[in-house]
Formats: C-alpha cells, structure tokens, sequence
C-alpha cells in the first residue's frame, strides 16, 4: 500500500472542508481525483503531504502515520512528489538548476552525477535544449514539463498532480498529458486532480468523484463516466462531459 | 570677517578627512552589524511561537518608534556607561546605529521574504527540503533581490543619520563642522562643506546599490 488515507478530516477554522475521507492507492497505481471546485481535491492533495496539517484522521505512507511526531516528514516528502497548478519552478535558477537542487542539496548526490541524470530527465520531458535557461523564458507546457522533470528528480516512490494542465493554454495540455501518460506506462504510482477527462479514460485505474468534502463515488473510469450511480456524480458529469 | 573661506578648509582639512572617514566607517559598521543583526531579529519575529516571537516584535517597535536621537542619547549616557563603565562616543555611536538599523532592515527583509510567492516554499518543501533549506536556496536569494531598493534607502538614511552622531562628541563630518563653526563663528563654510561630502557619500552608495542591482538583475 503506498497511500492510506483513513478517516480524514481537515478544517480551515469554522469551515470543514474534508469530512471523512477513506482512500488507497495501490503501487503503480493510477486514481484520478475529480470534482466541482471547492470540493476539497488540492487540499486532500496537500494533506497527503503534508502541506496542510490533517485536523483530524491518518495519513499513512508506505505504512508511515505523517502526522506522528516520531515521522520525519522531509524523508517521506521525498518519497512523494508533486507538481502544482502554478508549476512553482524557482525563476532564480536555471532549469538544470532547479532539477538539481533537492537532489544535491537534500540527498547530497554529487553535481556530476545528479547532472546526468537530469539531463536524462530532460530528455525524458523532450526539453534537453533548455537546460540553461531560465523558467521566465519558457511556455506553460515547457515549465510543467520541467516541473515533472524536477520533481522525478528525486526518485519518488509516487506522485501527485494537482490539476497540472489548468493553467495552460489548450495547444500546451497535450504535451504534458503525454509526459504522465508515459509515467504511468512505466509504472509510477500517481493521484492526479484533473479535469482532463480523456487523461482519466486513458490512464486511470479509478476515478474518485469528490464533492462537499466527500468521496461521493469511486470506480473504474469507464463504469464511473457510463454508469455513475450518485445523484450528484450524475450532474457533474452532465456538466463535463 | 575678512577670513577666506578657502583658507579656512584648508587648515580643517585634516578634521574633515578624518571626520569623513569616521562617517564612512560608522556607516558601515552599521550596515554590516545593522543587517546581520537585522536578519536575525528578523527571522525572529517571523517565529511561529508568539511566546518567543513577542522579544524581537517588542524590539523592532521600540526601535522604529522612537526617535534615533533618544536612542543615541540612552544608549550613550546609559547603557555604555552602565556596560563598560565610560563613555565613549564611538562606541555609542556604532551601537546605536547598528541597533537602529537592524529593526529597520528586520522589517524591510520581512517584507522581502513575505512578498515572495507561498508555491515557492510549498515546492521546496514538497521536494523533501527542510525549513532552512527551503529558506536559504529558495526564498532568501529570491527575496534579497527585492529588498536591494528599500535596502539601498535605508543605507542612505544611516549615512545621514550618522550625523546625529555628533551630540555625543563622535568625531565624524558634523562633530568637526560644529567646531569649525564655533572656532570661528561661522555658518556657511562648515556647513556647506559638510553638505557637499555628505552629498558625495550618498550619491556614491545610490550608484553602488543601482550597480548591484543591475548586476543581479542580468544573471
Ligand atoms: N488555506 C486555506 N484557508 C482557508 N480555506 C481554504 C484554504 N485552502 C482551501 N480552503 C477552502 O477549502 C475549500 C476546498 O478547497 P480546495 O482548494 O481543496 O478545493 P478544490 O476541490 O481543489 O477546488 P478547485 O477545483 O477550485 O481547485 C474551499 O472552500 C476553499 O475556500
Ligand atoms: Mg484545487
């Protein structure tokens, strides 16, 4: 099991946003996460990870509570990697640089060795020729793809994606749907928020429909899209489809 | 009357120099100890724990809300005395100005910090970098390219506010144009001469900001 997630719930103050939530990811595993907007994806994503503290609930990774004060979190981080809507590449740095960063700063591998595997990264991503440049002068597809590229950086055991295409202009989402399609091909273990509905046909195992603060209904992608069994599940995919 | 002025700055040279550099080094001595002293208050008012965030918030309001002159005062009849039994204008001097500048850098690099992007923590962090990490490779050399304006300012202050430096008988520019003044009985010479170097000493630190600032800009 890479991901449990067992009675979670989280509030921002008075406003409970998660509200018992029970998911788990299996290794290599693919699951789509969608939703309406508001329903509680990106911070599900985040509490993952810790990026939000969880108010109540367990997260485990790997078998590992995140919440336990004995967990170190930065270790699991590393283990877990993920790509934001906003890319957040670092703009003081080149690309090689951002892809190098945590890797030698954090696993402190050495530059030359971290190099070679970023540039086989970049190749990867199909950006080998923007090493050294820096993020302000690339298109919102090409950050994406570095942002991927940085995050594989650290060898994550899975990944998360948090509507990584939503920012970008409609002739860009092909050619990062295409960098994840091939992570998933490969076998990274993968929790993806999106609205990319073909993404969710092609590649995922489940699609999990959010709403409210609750996982209304989860299935297949083909049983889910065909036959949704809730009310709700029903109209938001009326709306999207 | 009668007395050329050009006569009388010439036999003030020697003071002026002197007192020039003095400025100069009090000015400095403040930058450095005021930005060292002022990242550190600064990362402790940003302290989550407002128990031990309350000290530094407590210091960066006293210090920016009173006036320098009162602290220069405090300071030197007060504390240095009471630390190391004299006094001693220079050492007053450095003290106060440092202790000054701090709070105003403490809240200039707080600004830097908090204006860049929170994705940008979130990305370091979720990379597996701790706080400090996150901090030094991410934030600080994004925020410090911000804060190199509002710097640049602030040292300019400190340059002028040396001046004030001279109620306690330090000897920089203003000390010495005082006694040239009261030597003999006049305004416009010491004066102006002062104006003039103090005119050359912030021009020259605005030309090396901007430089600094084109310099990091272009890399
Ligand atoms: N840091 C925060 N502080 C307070 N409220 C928050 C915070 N982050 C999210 N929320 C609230 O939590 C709710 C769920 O937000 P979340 O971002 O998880 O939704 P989402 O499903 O990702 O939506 P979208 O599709 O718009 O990205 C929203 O009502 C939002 O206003
Ligand atoms: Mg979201």
């Amino acid at each position: 099991m890479m991901i449990k997630v067992e009675n979670l719930k989280k509030s921002f103050g008075a406003n409970e946003v998660l509200k018992d939530i029970n998911l788990e990811v299996q290794k290599q595993e693919v699951v789509v996460v969608i939703g309406p907007s508001g329903s509680g994806k990106s911070t599900l994503l985040r509490c993952i990870n810790q990026l939000e503290d969880i108010t109540s609930g367990h997260v485990y990774i790997e078998g590992t509570d995140i919440a336990d004060k004995k967990a170190n979190i930065n270790k699991i981080r590393q283990d877990v990697g993920m790509v934001f809507q906003q890319f957040n590449l670092f703009p003081h740095m080149t690309v090689l640089d951002n892809i190098l960063l945590a890797p030698t700063k954090v696993k402190k591998i050495s530059r030359e060795e971290a190099r070679v595997k970023a540039m086989e990264l970049l190749g990867k991503v199909g950006l080998e020729e923007k090493a050294d440049a820096y993020p302000d002068s690339l298109s919102g597809g090409q950050k994406q793809r570095i942002a991927i590229a940085r995050a594989l950086a650290m060898e994550p055991k899975m990944m998360l994606f948090d509507e990584p295409t939503s920012a970008l202009d409609p002739e860009m989402v092909g050619e990062v749907l295409d960098v994840m399609k091939q992570l998933a091909r490969d076998g990274m273990t993968m929790v993806v928020v999106t609205h990319e509905m073909g993404f969710a046909r092609e590649v995922g195992d489940r699609v999990i429909f959010m709403d409210g603060g609750y996982i209304v209904e989860e299935n297949e992608p083909r049983q889910l899209f065909e036959y949704p069994q809730e009310e709700r599940t029903k109209a938001f995919l009326s709306k999207v489809l | 009357m009668g007395v050329n002025p050009l006569d009388l700055i010439r036999e003030y040279l020697p003071f002026f120099a002197s007192g020039t550099l003095f400025t100069i080094g009090f000015s400095l001595a403040g930058i450095v100890f005021g930005t060292i002293l002022g990242l550190l208050v600064c990362f402790g008012k940003m302290l989550r724990n407002k128990v031990l965030s309350a000290p530094f918030v407590c210091y960066i309001t006293f210090f920016r809300g009173t006036p320098l002159f009162v602290q220069i005062l405090i300071i030197h009849f007060g504390v240095v005395p009471a630390v190391f039994h004299q006094s001693n204008g220079i050492i007053s001097g450095i003290i106060a100005l440092s202790l000054n500048e701090a709070a105003y850098i403490a809240e200039v690099f707080r600004a830097g910090i908090q204006s860049i992007d929170e994705g940008q923590t979130e990305a370091a962090r979720s990379l597996g970098m701790d706080r400090v990490q996150a901090m030094r490779y991410v934030i600080l050399p994004q925020a410090v390219r911000r804060v190199l304006p509002p710097m640049g300012n602030e040292f300019i202050s400190l340059i002028k506010d040396s001046s004030l430096l001279a109620a306690i008988a330090a000897p920089e520019l203003t000390y010495w144009a005082q006694a040239m003044g009261a030597q003999y009985a006049i305004v416009w010479t010491p004066y102006l001469t002062i104006s003039f170097i103090y005119l050359i000493l912030t021009l020259g630190m605005s030309a090396i900001v901007n430089r600094l600032e084109r310099r990091m800009a272009t890399k």
